[in-house]
């Protein structure tokens, strides 16, 4: 068939949405940015003192060069002003608690705490998709409602606390996982690639440091995992049962075929939109709220970097974890919009 | 052709096998737990630099001690005498020139010998450093090398605390041609902490192997090490554990070797096969009384905070603060020059009279203080709810006030606390270092305390501080320390302890109060 002229590319709607999402989330971002440094301006306190040290901060040759070196001098619109000009380079400044540039601190956080994330929701997405369609298909019956016990108990317990029982009974009492860290003190780290410490030992042939770093991310991608399987687990019960009563799948059950077959292309795909939703959301808290976990296990990601940030009024290095946390969520929301693009037709990106 | 979901599945694990299979194998570092050539350490890291002129950190100068070596230094605990580290020395009279002369045959980690012009280089560039913390502690200091291993300090005013404060970390030695190589100077324009960052240039027992500021510290033994301290281990592992308790766990469970950071409980539960070194740490936690009648209001009196003195039941503070912890004798914690043998015990009829002389009347007190910054794993919101119950029984009235350590720190430096508890730790291992105490320095004046307030004390403080012989700064520090439990607006209350457990198959750990712990110390149990 020949295109018409009225026939549009495919590629337009999509251009057009991406632009318009980048320009939407170019505002948004700059409003983090702006919320973000009112709001750390605003708690009482001496960032000079707390960054340097009393011994240090008493020294006024010391505390004068560090407020210059920092523009701490500077009003605090022109402070905002300037940051803004340097982040349009790519320059988010450089911590007052660590003292190296935040990008440099980020670029070390981030894929600890991607690293972490990702195998948590791919496992409570895999594992609640089972629980959830097997309630969903024994509604009311005892699995049901043992799964329910079981989500409600995964929802419910505190994870800092599950963090340590935890690590106390399969590292201490079984001795079937590896202490805290990314990796054992024995091992070298990997040369950096993605930062991801299982990806750049493959990809430097080190199967030693990847076995190494495999059994250092079970524990944690198991206790991070237990809530995100609870809530999971409900919402997919919940959009299963909706689709088994719909009557495209009553009438492919109708036409005899498999159960198996009926569940993976009706049963599931239909009930993904909303699924898909809760995915996004629950991908982002682990991305922007492992720090009870991190400090648990000694993971030195994005977690434990925004905690000690805020405990010394760090304003670049928390201005830093605003924008990441921003750009997390605005990225995974965008990728939620084009996967319900692809999984319902009828969902227009315009 | 058609391939099947399974074929794809069996494809995709025979790839990771193959993968896994034919990678080189093995990461080519030592085994460190149950292997005598490697030690891991288990921390909260708190450091920002390898380089020793920029840091100032706990687990900076841990660092840095094992790296650098500084011109004098201390054995084991004991902070109260400086003895001969790189070099040994001599001074005047009036105690304003110090001579130190190198010891023969110490050599940096290149083989190249330590020299005076090393010194006076490591010294002047932090000095000219104006951003590096450090930069305080030689202030009113110059630096002259004499011959290749004589150099002389010399202070503007009596300095009987130097060789205490060169013994900092901080002030280490470090090789002045390779680090000028790499962008050291001593006129302000230094760039050399990138280098440092990554490498060392030091004369210390061990050289820096590899450094992630919020992980993992690696400690290569250094082969041309000519000390006395010579490296037990040729490799030491220092790991960031910011949780006490996961701490404790990878200790029992053979992960750790060292743990820095347990709190009293945990060290006293650790049972056989474990070492633990609890003693009184150099910090002292406190409460003050402010005495600017704006900001204490009915408090802003000695006579008020003498009643508080009395008030408080030390005992009962210190079940709090676990084992090793002591009483606070005075604003001079034990094992110091000048610091007082016994507590103020608790006396409520002396805190009657005094509440009555201070024209009390039930008043309510604001108690503000840090709620999330726990000293030698005293936590701050429990001490404060006991002293609370304490003073309530004694017929003081007080509302508690936390806030994070942050933005409360604030109000504790600028003296706008009616009553506030806190914490002092010494810059450096000497006695001067609680004279800020003193009315109208540092410490004095966040309690609003004035000299003009208490000039005895003001002028015993200026006597310790002026001393040239140490007979006389000693007497001068006892007198200092006694009259301000008489009648200063500081009420000590616990010095905590630090704990340094380690697994029975290490010897040597022992807490320093300037480097917590000297990693040369450390060895192989026999």
């Amino acid at each position: 068939m020949q295109k018409t002229a009225a026939t549009r590319s495919p590629a337009s709607p999509l251009a057009g949405f991406l632009l318009r999402r980048l320009g939407t989330s170019v505002l948004l971002l700059i409003g983090v940015t702006l919320v973000t440094f009112l709001l750390t301006n605003l708690v009482p306190g001496d960032p000079v003192t707390a960054a340097l040290g009393e011994g240090p901060a008493s020294d006024p040759a010391t505390r004068e060069a560090f407020i210059q070196a920092h523009g701490l001098d500077k009003p605090a619109p022109v402070q905002y002003v300037m940051y803004l000009g340097a982040l349009l380079t790519g320059d988010l400044g450089r911590s007052l608690t660590t003292g190296q540039p935040v990008v440099a601190d980020l670029a070390k956080a981030i894929p600890a705490t991607i690293e972490l994330a990702v195998a948590a929701i791919v496992l409570s997405l895999a594992v609640s998709l089972v629980l959830g369609t097997l309630a969903a298909y024994r509604r009311g019956m005892v699995t049901d409602q043992v799964l329910r016990v079981l989500t409600l108990i995964g929802l419910s317990v505190p994870t800092f606390w599950l963090a340590l029982v935890a690590f106390y009974v399969f590292f201490l009492q079984l001795g079937v996982v590896p202490g805290s860290g990314r990796i054992s003190p024995s091992i070298t780290p990997p040369p950096t690639v993605t930062g991801l410490y299982t990806v750049d030992y493959l990809l430097n042939g080190d199967s030693v440091g990847f076995l190494d770093a495999l059994a250092h991310l079970t524990l944690p991608v198991l206790v991070l995992s237990l809530f995100t399987i609870g809530l999971l687990t409900r919402f997919v019960r919940t959009s299963v049962l909706e689709v088994l009563d719909t009557d495209y799948v009553r009438a492919a059950r109708a036409k005899g075929l498999g159960g198996w077959r009926v569940v993976s292309a009706y049963v599931l795909r239909g009930a993904s939109l909303p699924i898909l939703t809760v995915v996004g959301v629950a991908f982002g808290a682990l991305l922007s709220g492992t720090v009870l976990v991190e400090s648990v296990f000694s993971w030195p990601g994005l977690g434990s970097y925004s905690y000690n940030a805020a405990r010394n009024l760090d304003l670049p290095g928390i201005m830093g974890v605003g924008l990441v946390v921003g750009v997390i969520y605005l990225v995974i929301n965008l990728v939620v919009d084009l996967f319900y693009a692809i999984l319902d037709p009828r969902v227009r990106l315009s | 052709m058609h391939i099947t979901r399974t074929g794809t599945v069996t494809a995709l694990g025979a790839v990771t096998a193959l993968v896994l299979v034919g990678c080189s194998g093995g990461n080519s570092a030592n085994n460190s737990s149950g292997d005598s050539t490697s030690l891991t350490v288990n921390t909260s890291f708190t450091i920002e630099t390898a380089d020793p002129g920029n840091s100032y950190d706990p687990t900076g100068n841990t660092v840095a001690k094992a790296l650098y070596e500084t011109l004098v230094d201390f054995e084991g605990s004991d902070v109260s005498t400086p003895v001969p580290g790189l070099a040994s020395w001599t001074q005047n009279d009036d105690a304003t020139e110090f001579t130190f002369t190198i010891a023969d045959g110490r050599t940096f980690s290149d083989g190249s010998p330590v020299e005076a012009s090393d010194v006076v280089f490591s010294l002047e560039r932090i000095q000219a450093m104006t951003e590096a913390k450090p930069a305080f502690l030689l202030e009113g200091l110059s630096f002259a090398e004499v011959d290749d291993s004589t150099v002389t300090v010399s202070s503007e005013t009596p300095k009987l605390a130097l060789p205490a404060l060169l013994a900092s970390p901080a002030l280490g030695i470090l090789n002045a041609d390779v680090v000028a190589e790499h962008g050291g100077s001593t006129d302000g324009e230094d760039t050399a902490q990138e280098w440092l960052d990554a490498n060392s240039a030091g004369s210390g027992p061990y050289t820096l192997d590899s450094i992630d500021l919020t992980s993992q510290i690696t400690l290569a033994e250094n082969p041309e090490y000519t000390g006395e301290h010579a490296p037990g281990y040729s490799r030491i592992v220092l790991r960031n554990v910011s949780e006490s308790a996961t701490q404790l766990i990878n200790l029992k469970g053979g992960d750790a070797d060292v743990a820095l950071d347990l709190n009293g409980d945990q060290a006293s539960g650790l049972g056989d096969g474990f070492t633990v070194d609890s003693v009184p740490s150099g910090q002292t936690i406190f409460l003050l009384v402010n005495q600017d009648d704006e900001v204490g209001g009915v408090a802003a009196s000695p006579e008020f905070a003498s009643a508080v003195r009395t008030a408080i039941d030390g005992d009962g503070l210190l079940e709090l603060a676990g084992t090793g912890s002591v009483q606070a004798t005075g604003v001079i914690p034990p094992g110091y020059s000048g610091a007082l043998s016994d507590p103020v015990g608790q006396d409520l009829d002396a805190t009657a009279a005094a509440l009555t002389e201070a024209g009390y009347d039930g008043e309510t007190i604001r108690l503000s203080f840090p709620n999330d910054y726990p000293v030698g794993g005293v936590e701050f919101t429990p001490l404060a709810e006991r002293i609370q119950d304490q003073l309530k029984s004694a017929g003081i009235n007080v509302e508690l006030a936390p806030a994070p350590f942050a933005s409360e720190l604030d109000a504790y430096v600028n003296g706008t606390e009616q009553m506030g508890l806190w914490f002092w730790a010494p810059d450096y291992a000497d006695s001067t270092n609680f004279l800020p105490f003193a009315p109208g320095l540092k410490v004095g004046l966040r309690a609003g305390w004035t000299a003009e307030d208490n000039p005895a004390i003001a002028d015993v403080a200026a006597e310790a501080y002026a001393a040239s012989s140490t007979e006389d700064r000693d007497a001068a520090l006892s007198d200092f320390a006694a009259q301000m439990q008489e009648s200063g607006p500081f009420i000590p209350l616990i010095v905590p302890a630090s704990n340094i457990a380690t697994a029975d198959s290490v010897t040597g750990a022992a807490y320093n109060s300037v480097w917590t712990i000297d990693l040369a110390e450390l060895a192989p149990a026999e």
